[in-house]
């Protein structure tokens, strides 16, 4: 085909799940569409890259959370899981088995609340699917009158989710108002008491949040993860086939995708967003730009002077300050947990022993701090083949972003060491296994990515920053101010985790207002 | 009182046979100095001082001064020349006036903008991403706005005639550390000078003891409210209610329904609440803001407006008897469409209280589209004597 090469419908900034997922929508209707990657590789925060080990654990994320159907369907994504079983570790031993709704002990028998757990799943489940019809909508603006065909599209969505709620019976629904504001901790202490089985609800909760579970409305961020069955999903194959399926779904969807491609100013003229200029000096024109590095760094990149002055205080102001450490160990040997049976150590290992201990890992991190005993999450990748080389694959709560006194060589081993020391206090004689560590801080994981603060969800998910003013007022509908230009990462409604959902709203918000 | 004295207060203390003070942004700022019609005939027929030093004011420098200003307000600063001044309004992302001051340009890189609002950590907020410095000059730089006919003498009687070649809106320093600007809010020949607090005083004897011939004399607030009524400029808190200091929805006005779309220049590229202000161009006003005339001679301040003498339209933002103009003047809001696209048959509700009696007369209202105040010699360069 001759067509011209610099010249495209739309042009995506960021080649993580987010834009790739928009970007797959968009050629899937048919759109000519370029995709820019700044780095070297596709998949950004589930990019695997770093190590010439082919057995390596991916850098970042190493686990899926929160895939959504939705974009599965749509953008035909071929990629296969397996729920991942979680274990809630204990010091003294008696480690926790969740698999979906069932809470057992290590010797098979039922956890002493495992009916409670398994009411409590069932329940937030349904909560969380009441909520999930808005993440595959753009967020209501209701802004217009009644009559306002947009206006009453919104409110009829609102109308159905309010039906979901009153057919849920009465006491549900009280109880769902009761506790949709609520905080992790006394919801879930009250039903399980505290210990593993609570701590592991928690954490998850938490993970990459600036947040303990005793602050309000960290329930939320709970419902969320149980946004798609909250069961965690490990991608056969490993996080790299997972970053290759939305690959091809792009490929096969006509996207060029290209990498070391780094965006230096998005072209506005006459309010709209006309095409991208490289840092090479190169420029590509579009008829619609969506961006997938967050308010802040897309208002730097179209240049400021296009926006209000209360937009750029918003997304200068945007909570953004992740938590979340990323250490991979490579070990000399697959580690042996205290009281763990070797066929589970290829299962999802939590540290979370309370909920108690994850809002003080918090804590310190309130004050730059470091938690000397923090909230970690581990893969043992390759515990299933003996015969390969292991590793340790671990998501280190909490972090700061901005260390006290800044960040140093020293701060960083403290982090490192209070991980290390953590682990090793359930994986006796970990630290003699040790051949090579490799540990990303938040600030580190905003330098490779361009996620603001490190953040996992690339902005807090706090009740000021989700829906309609997700992830800043006035910029909650994909569509900036600027015409044509769009957010479409996991800043953007519905938010973070390994999702979609705000690539694919972005792409359809684009196509809706017909700007390309 | 608890009030901070002007540098000049010493002189107006000495004048002041009223007493009659009033806080301006915290500052002691006479409502009246003796008696309101001397002090308004006195704009209209010899030379008045007033005291602006209460202003607002704030100095914007650098490489992006004018980029910056260009975002902020409604007017395309760019035609704004080094050595002029411009009217200006701002506005929040929904097109609702913040304020509207002047926009003094000393060169390409250095601003000042004056208004009547506290407006630091908003212009602080919109230079964020530009190149520039901003000082808050409110509390060192003074002003004097010297107003009339004979304003001209009075300021080449104090050695100062180069001010002669300024035309409306111009702006010089016409001797080291002393600015002055052909501008002012009485729609009448003016001057304003603008000088650090120390040079205060010593301004003002100059320009006092030049007078003796040209009839100088000080005023308070009221007269000049007078006078910037007739004139037809609007007055923040009055005529429209700044949006930072609403505290009620939909309080706010657009420069469009102010009247004042000729201040907004859609074409030059991206400023604070374009994309609002454009949705209402199209969509249509909530209300205008307009200049009316009115039956009979009592002052309609504050008074309803009807259209057909029954249907409640609007009211009067701001209503005098213009005693130079002798008419019944007023500035008032209606809501759209009146106002705007239906003028006729348009009604005030006026109270008179007659020995002890009040009635209600409904006086007829007419739109008017000029200043009820404009005197040639407000544009004649350089002056006559008077």
């Amino acid at each position: 085909m001759a067509q011209d090469s610099t010249s495209f419908d739309a042009i995506i900034i960021g080649g993580g799940h987010n834009g790739l997922t928009a970007a797959a929508v968009l050629a899937r209707k048919g759109k000519r569409v370029c995709l820019l990657e700044r780095s070297g590789s596709l998949g950004g925060m589930m990019s695997v890259g770093g190590s010439d080990d082919p057995k390596a654990p991916p850098r970042l994320a190493h686990l899926l959370y929160n895939l959504n159907p939705t974009v599965e369907r749509e953008i035909g994504l071929q990629l296969q899981t397996q729920p991942l079983k979680t274990i809630s570790l204990s010091p003294d031993g008696q480690h926790v088995k969740i698999d979906g709704a069932r809470a057992r002990m290590m010797d098979g028998q039922p956890h002493e609340k495992a009916v409670s757990f398994g009411m409590l799943h069932d329940r937030f489940t349904r909560y969380a699917k009441l909520l999930s019809a808005l993440s595959t909508r753009t967020p209501p603006k209701l802004s217009g009158s009644w009559s306002d065909p947009e206006t009453f599209g919104e409110l009829m969505a609102l109308a159905g989710m309010g039906w979901g709620l009153k057919r849920m019976g009465k006491v549900e629904m009280r109880e769902f108002l009761r506790v949709l504001l609520t905080n992790v901790h006394d919801l879930v202490v009250d039903e399980l008491g505290d210990g593993p089985l609570a701590g592991a609800l928690a954490a998850d909760a938490m993970r990459g949040a600036f947040s303990g579970p005793k602050a309000p409305g960290t329930l939320f961020s709970l419902l969320y993860r149980f946004g798609n069955s909250g069961q965690v999903l490990m991608p056969i194959g490993g996080m790299s086939t997972a970053v290759k399926a939305f690959e091809d779904a792009a490929r096969r969807a006509g996207c060029e995708l290209q990498c070391h491609k780094a965006v230096a100013q998005v072209l506005v003229e006459d309010d709209r967003a006309v095409g991208v200029k490289l840092d090479d000096g190169t420029t590509l024109t579009a008829k619609a730009v969506l961006s997938s590095v967050g308010p802040l760094a897309t208002i730097k990149l179209a240049g400021i002077a296009n926006f209000d002055v209360e937009i750029a205080r918003r997304a200068k102001n945007l909570r953004a300050k992740g938590t979340a450490a990323k250490l991979n160990l490579k070990l000399s040997a697959l580690p042996a947990f205290t009281g763990l049976p070797e066929e589970l150590h290829q299962h999802r290992l939590l540290i979370a022993p309370s909920s108690e201990y994850v809002e003080r890992a918090f804590n310190p991190v309130k004050y730059g701090r470091v938690s000397q005993a923090p909230t970690v999450e581990i893969l043992l990748p390759n515990a299933s083949e003996p015969g390969a080389s292991q590793w340790l694959s671990a998501i280190v709560s909490y972090v700061p972003y901005q260390a006290e006194d800044g960040w140093t060589p020293a701060k960083r081993d403290e982090v490192q060491h209070a991980a290390i020391q953590t682990l090793e206090s359930y994986a006796p004689a970990l630290s003699s296994m040790i051949q090579h560590a490799e540990l990303l801080l938040p600030s580190d994981i905003e330098t490779e990515t361009g996620a603001a603060g490190g953040h996992w969800h690339h902005g807090e998910m706090g009740i000021d920053q989700i829906l309609n003013v997700r992830p800043i007022n006035g910029m909650a509908h994909y569509s900036c101010g600027v015409s044509g230009l769009y957010l479409c990462g996991a800043s953007a409604h519905p938010g973070g985790d390994i999702n979609g959902a705000p690539g694919r709203n972005s792409a359809l918000q684009a196509l809706k207002d017909g700007v390309l | 009182m608890g009030l901070i004295p002007t540098v000049f207060h010493p002189r107006l203390e000495a004048l002041s046979s009223a007493k009659s003070w009033i806080s301006w942004a915290g500052y002691q700022s006479p409502i009246v100095i003796e008696n309101v019609e001397f002090e308004y005939f006195a704009i209209r027929n010899q030379a008045t001082l007033f005291d602006v030093s209460p202003m607002h004011k704030y100095r914007v420098t650098g490489p992006d001064a004018e980029a910056m200003m260009n975002r902020l307000v409604t007017r395309d600063v760019r035609k704004i020349k080094p050595g002029r001044v411009g009217y200006v309004l701002w506005c929040d992302e929904e097109g609702m006036v913040i304020d509207d001051g002047t926009l003094f340009r000393f060169s390409d890189e250095d601003f000042r903008l004056c208004c009547q609002e506290r407006m630091l950590g908003w212009v602080l907020d919109a230079t964020w991403g530009f190149d520039v410095q901003v000082v808050d000059e409110s509390d060192t730089i003074s002003g004097l706005a010297l107003q009339g006919p004979t304003s001209f003498s009075i300021l080449k009687e104090a050695g100062l005639e180069n001010a002669g070649s300024l035309k409306p809106f111009d702006l010089a320093e016409v001797e080291p550390g002393l600015w002055i600007s052909r501008t002012g809010f009485t729609g009448d020949l003016g001057y304003e000078l603008w000088m650090q607090n120390e040079a205060g005083l010593a301004v003002w004897d100059r320009l006092w003891d030049a007078s003796k011939d040209w009839g100088l004399r000080a005023i308070g607030y009221e007269a000049l409210n007078l006078a910037r009524i007739e004139a037809g400029f609007i007055a923040a808190r009055l005529d429209f209610q700044p949006i930072h200091s609403t505290l009620r929805l939909g309080r706010g006005r657009t420069p469009l329904e102010l009247g004042f779309e000729r201040m907004v220049d859609f074409g030059k590229g991206h400023f604070n609440g374009r994309r609002a202000l454009l949705a209402q161009k199209e969509n249509g006003l909530r209300s205008h803001l307009v200049k009316i005339e009115l039956g009979g001679f009592k002052p309609a301040d504050g008074a309803l407006l009807y259209h057909r003498k029954r249907k409640e339209v609007g009211h009067v933002t701001s209503g005098i008897w213009s005693a130079t103009t002798k008419r019944n003047i007023a500035l008032a809001e209606f809501k759209a469409p009146y106002g705007g696209r239906i003028q006729d048959d348009l009604w005030a509700e006026i109270y008179v209280h007659e020995e002890g009696q009040w009635d209600r007369r409904l006086v007829p209202v007419t739109v008017q589209t000029e200043p009820f105040f404009s005197h040639p010699r407000a544009r004649q360069t350089p002056p006559n004597p008077f």
